[in-house]
């Protein structure tokens, strides 16, 4: 390694980290100029290790400026040359992904901090392992465990007399994204499913997702069929949507949600795709819900960044973000979502959804409505299951999504669906204060790790991958940090209520700017973290019980009082007051 | 006149009245000389009781012989009226017209309403300027209580007792009026008793284009500062506005006359333009069009957060002045009695802990707006839908509730009062069965004789039923100054004001009401703490008493 690591810089900086089990190493610490977007150059101490990179001030009282996982690394540049004049030309010039930050320092003998750099924020492009299978971290819960495919399938009330747990895609053979369970009709055999994964895009065959507690309508998850220019049809396809119709007798029509705008999906035609057409699906109704792909929500993204980064957009902020178009875009999937919800709870319809592929804006789509239907999701396990089944599970393609270890920085596959969907929740956890057990912080912490590579729980794109790669006996869950953890991610204001749907207002005009997400970085801003509400509710909850505490003592030290031979003027019943925990 | 002879049709049956978020009620109106009221038959509870005095505007059309009132309130709200029948719902339209539209203030509410509830203390007396006085007397004796507009002779728009510097008396006072517009000078609005230092305000002075000066104008506001220190004069008028003022006879104090000020010019809009932003707004929020994909495009060229972000940019420079600086203040724009009170008042929300509990911000109510002649009776005859051009209407008081709630969402443990609160008050300013609002200044209110004659809003206020809907559940004394950010994405839309009737807060009114239950439920705790313990330790000198022979 370019710089050992001396015990004295190992001891200062090891007080803030928290990843002590051997895995840490410093690779390099030198003294640079780290041109602060917010605060212009400030003298620091920079430290790499093979995990994150941070700074310290050499100013005031070494203050930690700078603490980036590794994994947030999106490029690495060098700015100026050697022979370069002028103040700040010559360094390093750092983007980081999604958060709005960029290091430029400026220091000589760049090259091995360059070189470090890219190996260990790119190790892909190195041949070196993701940081996650480096990490032994300890956790007194293992996050692994959370999701047990079986089940949440029974919590569901599944299999049914409709439904079977079916293992056709045991090796991952059917389909090589999907998990290895899937829920099908009990009618449809396992020959039928192969014959439909001939006619669904990437064989994504139709699966079931959820299933309603009372009137047994479903959500059914699945791929574009591949109807082409030529308009093709699959009898066995056909014949299976109307099996999965048949599941439920309330309504005489499925109901499909195809995402995508109606012209994209035509559009699609020409690579193989297409929709499902009324000649040949008579017993189902099509909508579109215009939700545009990955691309224009990666550009719109984008815009966001520009606008709040490095200097807030000041004098045109609102219409500065209405061109970004992020909250519109954020409308549609929540529009969509709700129909799609509404549909299962008060039409007592079936619903399929798909996209194109069937791995983003779907898994968008069936976990939203899920969250807006079954109030278990809302709980802080319930939702890490939400994630894991909807999401990780049926191949949302998280390694080319966020790029964990990548050096691509431009890839086009590269897109924050993922962040779109915890923003949605993030929009409804807004207006629905009492409906989730968790609170921002979990969001946050979420949308951290999914970027930082300490954990193994969003790396790979599909199931089949991380089984090879044997990831959850070689890295730490995410969830394992959260669960032994789950007081600072708790929403203080949650009350448990079974069976309420929610459906969240989708109007522009109750859609805000994540602003402690997006601005965060951003000194200007008042930060509010923690939530000065939160924060003083559960001060009072604490209070309530050591007040709980103080009178179950005080009773306990009466009644041993009382219960003494000596005379007393009144009985004990009437001396005490029960205290009646009401909450 | 006879309320009667504005009725023609008191009554109507089978009216149905559709309301957002509620379904629609069929049932029997009536209008009254001050009323309009819907009562369902069926079980004959009251539906709708409506302040003709809350009208801004109707609308009728007819399908048939079915005549539709829209009904549009100055605190914004949009009601229906389906009326059977083509002559009852012209009689009741230009019935509501007449009587939403009364140019006698006498002939206004306040003076008929009778208070259903037991006065405890009578908000007329509840805040007097001797006794606001004495809260800075005690730290101070360079200011004094002045009575020389004790017959409004001097200043109409100011109130009998004003606190002015001790060395200047009232024959200079005088002299100052006539070189200040409305013959608003320099008083004091403010001391902060940390330093010392304090925010006066008055109107622009009367420079013209010749440059007029008046020495004792200079002297009254040097008398203010200490020995070699500097002071601010706060313009919230531009620089270039601030000229343009002086073709008019106004003006604003040149270096050269007042060597120890420094003057800072910002741009607050003044209330024409406040109004127009107010209109657009208000159009913006209402558009059920759903062409929402330009919502925030609209809600930016309504400007309502830009002129937020003015007014609370130079209170902020205000409070800066004073508590960073060390340096005293004087605050005015054209008349003093609109932008000036705005940046003064929100000063002291910013400084003063005091004014951000309940009696401490009616109290900055009472002084740095009904007292100090803010002009309540013409900025608020009308709002939001108003189409007839009286140029008066602005929605100054509006825009500083709105900046207040801003500092209230960023710190929402340090006010002892919440968001129910600033609306009441709102809707108070508009349209009230209580006398406070009434007339544009002390000299009106007491030509009508409002003490005697009607009740005071405070009176009804403070009783503890009331309070107890208005007091923030989380206030926790805070005693420092709090620093709003004014950065735009820490401003946002006033959502209990502007969509309040367009959206439901169930939600997020069980979240409070949570909230209210846990701390009522410690106070149960705590007693019951309490009385086992006295329990307890009775017990033991019993005990005591027993062992000892």
């Amino acid at each position: 390694m370019a710089s050992a690591p001396t015990s004295k810089y190992n001891s200062h900086s090891l007080e803030n980290e928290s990843i002590k089990r051997g895995t840490f190493f410093i690779l390099i610490d030198k003294e640079v100029i780290y041109i602060c977007p917010f605060n212009g150059p400030i003298k620091g101490r920079v430290y790499i290790t093979n995990y994150r990179l941070y700074l310290r001030s050499l100013e005031t009282d070494s203050a930690l400026i700078l603490d980036v996982p590794l994994g947030v690394i999106s490029r690495i540049e060098k700015m100026g040359g050697a022979t370069s004049r002028g103040e700040n030309s010559y360094g390093l010039d750092i983007t980081c992904k999604v958060r709005d930050s960029v290091l430029s320092y400026e220091g000589h003998s760049r090259r091995d901090m360059f070189e470090i750099l890219t190996r260990y924020a790119f190790p892909l492009a190195h041949s070196l392992p993701i940081f996650a299978f480096l990490n032994e971290e300890k956790f007194n819960v293992d996050g692994w465990m959370v999701y047990n495919p079986v089940e949440e399938y029974r919590r569901q009330g599944l299999p049914n007399h409709h439904w079977r747990i079916t293992f056709i895609n045991k090796c991952y053979e059917l389909c090589d994204t999907y998990p290895a369970l899937l829920v099908v009709p009990y009618r449809a055999s396992d020959d039928d499913l192969r014959r439909v994964a001939t006619f669904r895009s990437r064989n994504r065959i139709p699966v079931l997702s959820w299933i309603h507690p009372e009137n047994k309508t479903v959500i059914v998850r699945c791929s574009q069929p591949l109807v082409g220019m030529s308009g093709k049809r699959n009898k066995d396809d056909e014949k299976y949507l109307d099996v999965i119709r048949e599941t439920n007798r309330q309504i005489s029509k499925l109901t499909i949600y195809d995402a995508r705008p109606n012209v994209n999906a035509v559009a699609n035609k020409a690579t193989g795709g297409g929709y499902e057409s009324d000649d040949a699906y008579h017993n189902a109704e099509l909508f579109f819900l215009d939700i545009h792909n990955i691309h224009v929500m990666r550009e719109s993204l984008k815009k966001v960044k520009d606008i709040v980064y490095p200097n807030v957009e000041e004098s045109h902020w609102l219409s500065s973000l209405e061109s970004t178009h992020w909250l519109e875009h954020i409308k549609l999937v929540l529009t969509g979502a709700i129909q799609v919800a509404d549909k299962v709870s008060s039409g007592k319809s079936s619903v399929l959804v798909h996209c194109s592929d069937g791995w983003d804006r779907t898994a968008q789509l069936t976990s939203l409505a899920m969250l807006m239907l079954d109030s278990y999701y809302r709980s802080i396990e319930g939702f890490e299951i939400l994630v894991q089944k909807e999401w990780i599970s049926f191949g949302h393609k998280f390694a080319s999504r966020i790029g964990h270890g990548d050096k691509n920085h431009a890839d086009a596959d590269r897109s924050p669906i993922f962040l779109q969907f915890i923003d949605c929740v993030w929009q409804m956890s807004k207006q629905f204060p009492t409906a989730f057990e968790f609170n921002e912080r979990f969001l946050i912490t979420i949308l951290d790790h999914l970027y930082s590579c300490r954990f193994g729980t969003f790396l790979y794109n599909c199931e089949s991958v991380r089984e090879k790669q044997k990831v959850t006996e070689r890295t730490v869950s995410l969830w394992s940090l959260i669960n032994s953890n789950k007081d600072k991610f708790k929403n203080p204001f949650y009350t448990k209520e079974i069976n309420r749907v929610l459906y969240p207002v989708a109007s522009m005009r109750h859609l805000e700017l994540w602003v402690n997400y997006y601005i965060r970085w951003n000194p200007r801003i008042k930060q509010q973290q923690p939530n000065p509400v939160e924060q003083r509710y559960v001060e009072l909850l604490a209070l309530r019980d050591e007040y709980i505490q103080r009178l179950e003592e005080l009773q306990l030290a009466s009644s041993a009082k009382l219960s003494d031979p000596s005379p007393s003027p009144s009985s004990p019943s009437q001396m005490m007051p029960h205290v009646h925990t009401h909450f | 006149m006879e309320f009667a002879e504005l009725i023609k049709t008191p009554r109507v049956d089978n009216v149905v009245l559709h309301r957002p978020f509620y379904p629609a009620v069929e049932g029997t109106l009536c209008l009254t000389g001050h009323h309009l009221i819907l009562s369902s038959r069926q079980d004959n509870t009251e539906e709708l009781w409506l302040l003709h005095s809350n009208i801004d505007a109707i609308d009728k059309r007819f399908v048939g012989p079915l005549g539709t009132i829209i009904i549009k309130c100055k605190d914004f709200r949009i009601i229906q009226l389906d009326i059977p029948g083509m002559e009852e719902c012209l009689n009741i339209a230009s019935s509501i017209e007449a009587l939403s539209t009364l140019d006698s203030i006498t002939l206004m509410y306040p003076f008929f309403y009778r208070p259903m509830f037991e006065v405890v203390e009578d908000g007329w007396h509840s805040f007097l300027p001797e006794q606001e006085f004495e809260l800075y007397s005690s730290a101070t004796s360079e200011w004094r209580l002045s009575y020389v507009n004790k017959e409004f002779a001097v200043c109409p728009s100011y109130p009998p007792i004003v606190i002015v510097p001790k060395p200047i008396d009232d024959e200079a006072l005088r002299k100052v009026a006539t070189f200040r517009h409305g013959g608003r000078f320099p008083v004091l609005s403010y001391y902060h008793k940390k330093n010392g230092m304090v925010i006066m305000r008055s109107g622009q002075p009367l420079t013209g284009t010749n440059g007029r000066r008046c020495k004792e104008d200079e002297k009254l506001i040097n008398a203010t500062l200490r020995a070699g220190k500097r002071g601010y004069i706060i313009d919230t008028r531009s620089l270039n506005v601030a000229q343009q003022a002086r073709a008019k006879g106004g003006g604003f104090e040149q270096e050269a006359h007042y060597p120890q000020w420094r003057r800072l010019h910002k741009s607050i809009e003044r209330y024409p333009i406040l109004q127009e932003s107010l209109i657009k707004l208000v159009e913006a929020c209402n558009d059920q069009t759903h062409n929402m994909d330009r919502w925030l495009g609209r809600l930016e060229a309504s400007n309502w957060l830009t002129h937020i972000k003015e007014i609370l940019t130079t209170a902020c420079l205000a409070a800066q002045c004073i508590d960073r600086e060390g340096a005293s203040i004087l605050i005015h724009g054209t008349e003093g009695t609109d932008s000036t009170l705005q940046v003064t008042s929100l000063a002291q929300i910013i400084l003063e802990p005091r004014s951000r509990t309940i009696r401490g911000f009616e109290a900055l109510i009472e002084r740095e707006w009904l007292q100090a002649g803010h002009p309540f009776q013409q900025r608020c005859a009308q709002s939001a839908y108003c189409n007839s051009k009286q140029k008066w209407e602005s929605p100054v008081f509006l825009l500083f509730l709105d900046c207040v709630w801003q500092i209230l969402r960023q710190f929402p443990c340090s006010f002892e009062f919440n968001e129910n609160f600033l609306i009441m008050l709102f809707e108070h300013a508009y349209a009230s069965q209580f006398g406070t609002f009434l007339g544009n200044n002390e000299s009106e209110r007491c030509k009508l004789k409002l003490q005697q004659k009607t009740m005071s809003l405070w009176s009804w206020v403070n009783r503890p039923s009331e309070l107890s809907k208005f007091t923030n559940p989380l206030f926790e004394a805070n005693n420092l100054v709090i620093w709003p950010s004014v950065a735009p994405q820490s401003l946002q839309l006033w959502e209990g004001i502007f969509l309040r009737w367009n959206r439901s807060s169930k939600y997020l009114d069980e979240a409070y009401e949570e909230m209210v239950n846990i701390i009522e439920y410690n106070k149960e705790l705590q007693a019951k703490v309490n009385v086992l313990r006295r329990q307890l330790a009775e017990l033991e000198t019993e005990d005591g008493m027993q062992e000892s022979p």
